[in-house]
């Protein structure tokens, strides 16, 4: 019975388990380490393997059951929520790294000069965020000790979602513009500092210049 | 060790230099750097020596109690180590920054102790299960030039054998209560049997080989080092006719520990521990030399007192 | 030594009874008969080299459910239990640092160990197996992914009959894997007791007491050794007492197979940890999708009534 079980999970992997070398046709993904020319396990979780198209290789990652200890690491995007917005930045909590939730709030700080990539002599965070909004943010690399320095300065990041000024909880804004959101209740709009939200399911052949352009503006790559 | 930046290049010139058993400093893998040793440096502890081994500096004194030997071995001494990192040898110990590295250093050298082999407690022993002497060795550290733990086993070895212990002229038990007598001369009193006492001797791994002895500089390129506390010869703790009454000695190891966050292949472990027995022999070796020249001057009144001028 | 004066201390110049009992007064050669019988098998029935089996009792929620992961161990008398905590700030830390911290924590139930009640107030034997374990545990676990944070790795000794620096290696191993804490290997670990010629291999308390022990200049002493097995790597070699250098190499040859033999126990709990979780979690998807299709059909009933209205 316990073989069938195991058929039926995967392939289950344990910390310091070789999994393959590592060459041109294997990378290493999440879960995983490369040591002396091999990809070893470093979490307890089951094999997977991912194509990465761009490099023409076999991705290897091992998925853990639980959520991994991770923390945020320079250019993964995380999100956010905004606590405190003042002149000169705005505090927030990060809530997930990528995909996955943390379990204790981690202090993210977004600097003034950070918000936006163009005019950034003239950005006002009161016109950009508001306490309690949810945001998409790039995490900088880290030169605090205490919490982590994030930017928004990408069409894709910034506010995702948030509630209009005296709007019930739970009514969240609809982007009108680029600067600007609307309540669907209240009809009251808000300047904000949107995010483009590409959702998942559309397929990107639908924007091929779109979504390649501000890529290569800003030097970002799908992580 | 303490706050020590170098550069990735620099790293690597100290690592191809240990690679072709060729240090910066001109040494090769097994030797040690200068050392200057001078006992009786302090004036109200029972013993002290001052040890300098290039850059360390180790002060310690030795002072005595009278304490009560502890139930389950009641004819036997106790023996404590304090190391005190001071602020002197780097701001970073300031404060509670060196309490870390000053339990490390005191844990090692109690557990090197432990051993009746390595020290025996027994000699501490006034009054079985009633009285006994207490040794507080008091570690300071003054400067640091790397190599801490092997200077403070050596300046600790050589303040116990300066050590005096008053004689006890009688004991009177009045009532389960012992009322002792000590001798007033200081010059009336016994010395300890320390020949035994461990040495430890630091291995640094750094690349691919050990080093004895690392500069703070090495240190900051290695993960990881071992430490292994051997057990002393009397036969070089004692004139030459006492030394051929006692038996031929065999070093032992009386405490083995790692230090650092990395780890070692099982075979560089076992040749490193050889490597440590091997080099604290001649250390050994040396320090009784030293220390016997020492008494010696001592008392013909020829010593001369450096203290800390030079 | 600092008093708890919140709690009630006991007189402190205390002693325990068994001070007073026969065993007390015993010497080396009575007590190494009474470990030791004519056949040379240990008290217990064991070989020299034969270690306790491993009774390992991995929970995920069980043991301790606040913990992002625990573990259990028992080695026949001595109980291990251990809980893992997800990274977070560290407290008194003004220094930028890539590596992430572990923060070890041993601590002995008060009445685990024979004769002396345990303070509550961590005595030096417990800052010292914290060391030891903070020591064991560094090289496996990657500590570049969490700079400037620290894991909380607390071990409480339920009871001690000898060998639990090893058990807590062992428990903690675990407990990181089962908190997904990314490691580069999994870690055992395993000690013996070497008193003259005789080497107990995990070893009892009796024989810890017995190794520890001076007899007329034999070698005694206890070895710790930590092991990452696929890195082929020691990560902790731990030793007090006094002998010679052939005796040292001798032992660690020994517990480098026993480290080795402890490999299969670990990596069949954590299989069997990681089928369960996988289970538990399909079970939790089985059950969403068996209410979201509940939701749906009461949403197609209510859509009816209104369109009826």
């Amino acid at each position: 019975m316990e073989t069938e079980t195991i058929k039926e999970v995967g392939k289950i992997c344990i910390p310091g388990m070789r999994l393959s070398s590592s060459d041109k046709g294997h990378l290493s993904g999440p879960g995983t380490y490369e040591l002396k020319g091999y990809i070893y396990s470093m979490l307890t979780g089951v094999l997977k393997t991912e194509e990465d198209e761009e490099r023409k290789a076999t991705k290897i990652c091992v998925v853990s059951p639980r959520t991994p200890s991770v923390l945020p690491v320079t250019g993964d995007i995380v999100t956010a929520k905004v606590t405190v917005v003042n002149s000169r930045q705005v505090n927030c909590i990060i809530l997930c790294v990528g995909p996955s939730p943390l379990v204790r709030p981690y202090r993210g700080i977004l600097k003034k000069e950070d918000i936006k990539f163009t005019d950034k002599d003239r950005i006002d965070p009161y016109k950009c965020f508001r306490p309690g909004d949810i945001i998409l943010a790039r995490v900088l690399p880290m030169t605090e000790i205490h919490w982590y320095h994030l930017s928004t300065a990408e069409n894709e990041l910034g506010v995702v979602i948030a509630t209009a000024e005296g709007s019930p909880q739970g009514i969240s804004m609809v982007p009108i513009s680029w600067s600007e959101m609307q309540c669907p209740k209240t009809l009251a709009k808000e300047p904000r500092k949107v995010a483009r939200v590409i959702p998942e399911n559309i397929n990107q052949a639908l924007f091929p210049v779109d979504s390649k352009e501000p890529q290569k503006q800003n030097g970002v790559g799908n992580k | 060790m303490a706050g020590l930046l170098l550069s990735p290049s620099e790293k690597v010139y100290i690592l191809h230099g240990i690679e072709d058993d060729f240090r910066s400093d001109g040494r090769s893998n097994i030797d040690y750097r200068p050392m200057e040793l001078e006992t009786d440096v302090v004036s109200h502890a029972s013993g002290s020596a001052r040890l300098r081994l290039a850059n360390t500096d180790i002060l310690v004194g030795v002072k005595t109690e009278i304490d009560v030997p502890k139930p389950d071995k009641p004819n036997q001494g106790k023996i404590d180590f304090f190391v005190d990192c001071s602020a002197n040898a780097t701001p970073e110990f300031e404060g509670r920054g060196g309490e870390q590295l000053a339990n490390n250093i005191s844990n090692l050298m109690q557990r090197a102790y432990h051993s009746e082999q390595a020290f025996d407690l027994k000699q501490l022993s006034i009054f079985e299960g009633k009285q006994c002497w207490k040794l507080y060795v008091d570690i300071l550290i003054l400067e640091c030039g790397g190599n801490l733990c092997d200077a403070v086993s050596l300046a600790v070895k050589a303040a116990l054998f300066n050590t005096r212990i008053p004689f006890v002229k009688a004991a009177l038990l009045d009532g389960g209560n012992v009322d002792l007598q000590l001798s007033d001369d200081p010059y009336d009193s016994k010395l300890l049997e320390v020949g035994t006492a461990p040495l430890l001797v630091t291995l640094c791994k750094i690349g691919e080989k050990c080093v004895v002895d690392p500069s703070a500089e090495e240190e900051s390129c290695s993960v990881i080092s071992l430490v292994v506390g051997v057990t002393g010869n009397p036969k070089c703790y004692c004139s030459n006719e006492d030394a051929s009454k006692l038996h031929e000695h065999i070093s032992k190891c009386s405490t083995i520990a790692m230090n650092g966050p990395g780890s070692v292949a099982p075979q560089t472990l076992t040749n490193a521990i050889k490597q440590g027995i091997n080099a604290a022999k001649y250390l050994d070796e040396a320090l009784g030399k030293a220390l016997l020249r020492e008494r010696q001057d001592i008392t013909n009144f020829v010593k001369h007192s450096y203290g800390f001028f030079k | 030594m600092p008093l708890d004066y919140r709690r009630f201390n006991g007189p402190e110049d205390s002693v325990s009874y068994r001070r007073f009992t026969e065993d007390y007064t015993k010497d080396y050669k009575q007590f190494l008969d009474e470990l030791i019988d004519e056949n040379g098998r240990r008290k217990g029935g064991r070989e020299m080299d034969e270690a306790r089996t491993l009774c390992m009792f991995f929970a995920r929620t069980g043991m301790i459910s606040q913990a992002k992961g625990s573990s259990y161990i028992e080695l026949k008398r001595t109980k291990v239990a251990c809980s893992v905590f997800d990274p977070r700030e560290i407290v008194h830390q003004n220094e930028y640092s890539t590596l992430g911290q572990l923060y070890c924590e041993v601590k002995f139930a008060p009445f685990s160990c024979r004769g002396e009640r345990k303070a509550l107030v961590p005595d030096s034997d417990e800052r010292a197996l914290s060391v030891a374990l903070k020591k064991a545990l560094e090289p496996a676990v990657c500590r570049h992914l969490f700079p400037n944070y620290q894991i909380d790795i607390f071990i409480y000794i339920l009871e001690n009959d000898g060998a639990c620096l090893p058990a807590a290696i062992n428990a903690a191993g675990l407990a990181l894997s089962d908190a997904a804490v990314p490691m580069y290997d999994i870690i055992t670990a395993s000690s013996v007791a070497i008193s003259g010629d005789k080497i107990f291999v995990d070893p009892t308390d009796d024989e810890e007491q017995l190794a520890i022990r001076n007899h007329d200049g034999v070698n005694h002493g206890v070895i710790t050794m930590s092991m990452l097995p696929e890195l082929q790597q020691v990560s902790d070699y731990r030793q007090i007492g006094s002998m010679d250098a052939d005796c040292v190499l001798n032992a660690l040859s020994i517990l480098e197979k026993e480290c080795k033999k402890i490999v299969p126990y670990v990596q069949r709990v954590l299989v069997q940890n990681a089928i369960n979780s996988f289970e538990q979690q399909k079970k939790l998807e089985e059950e969403a999708k068996e209410r979201e299709e509940a939701l749906n059909a009461k949403m197609e009933v209510w859509k009816s009534i209104l369109n009826v209205g």
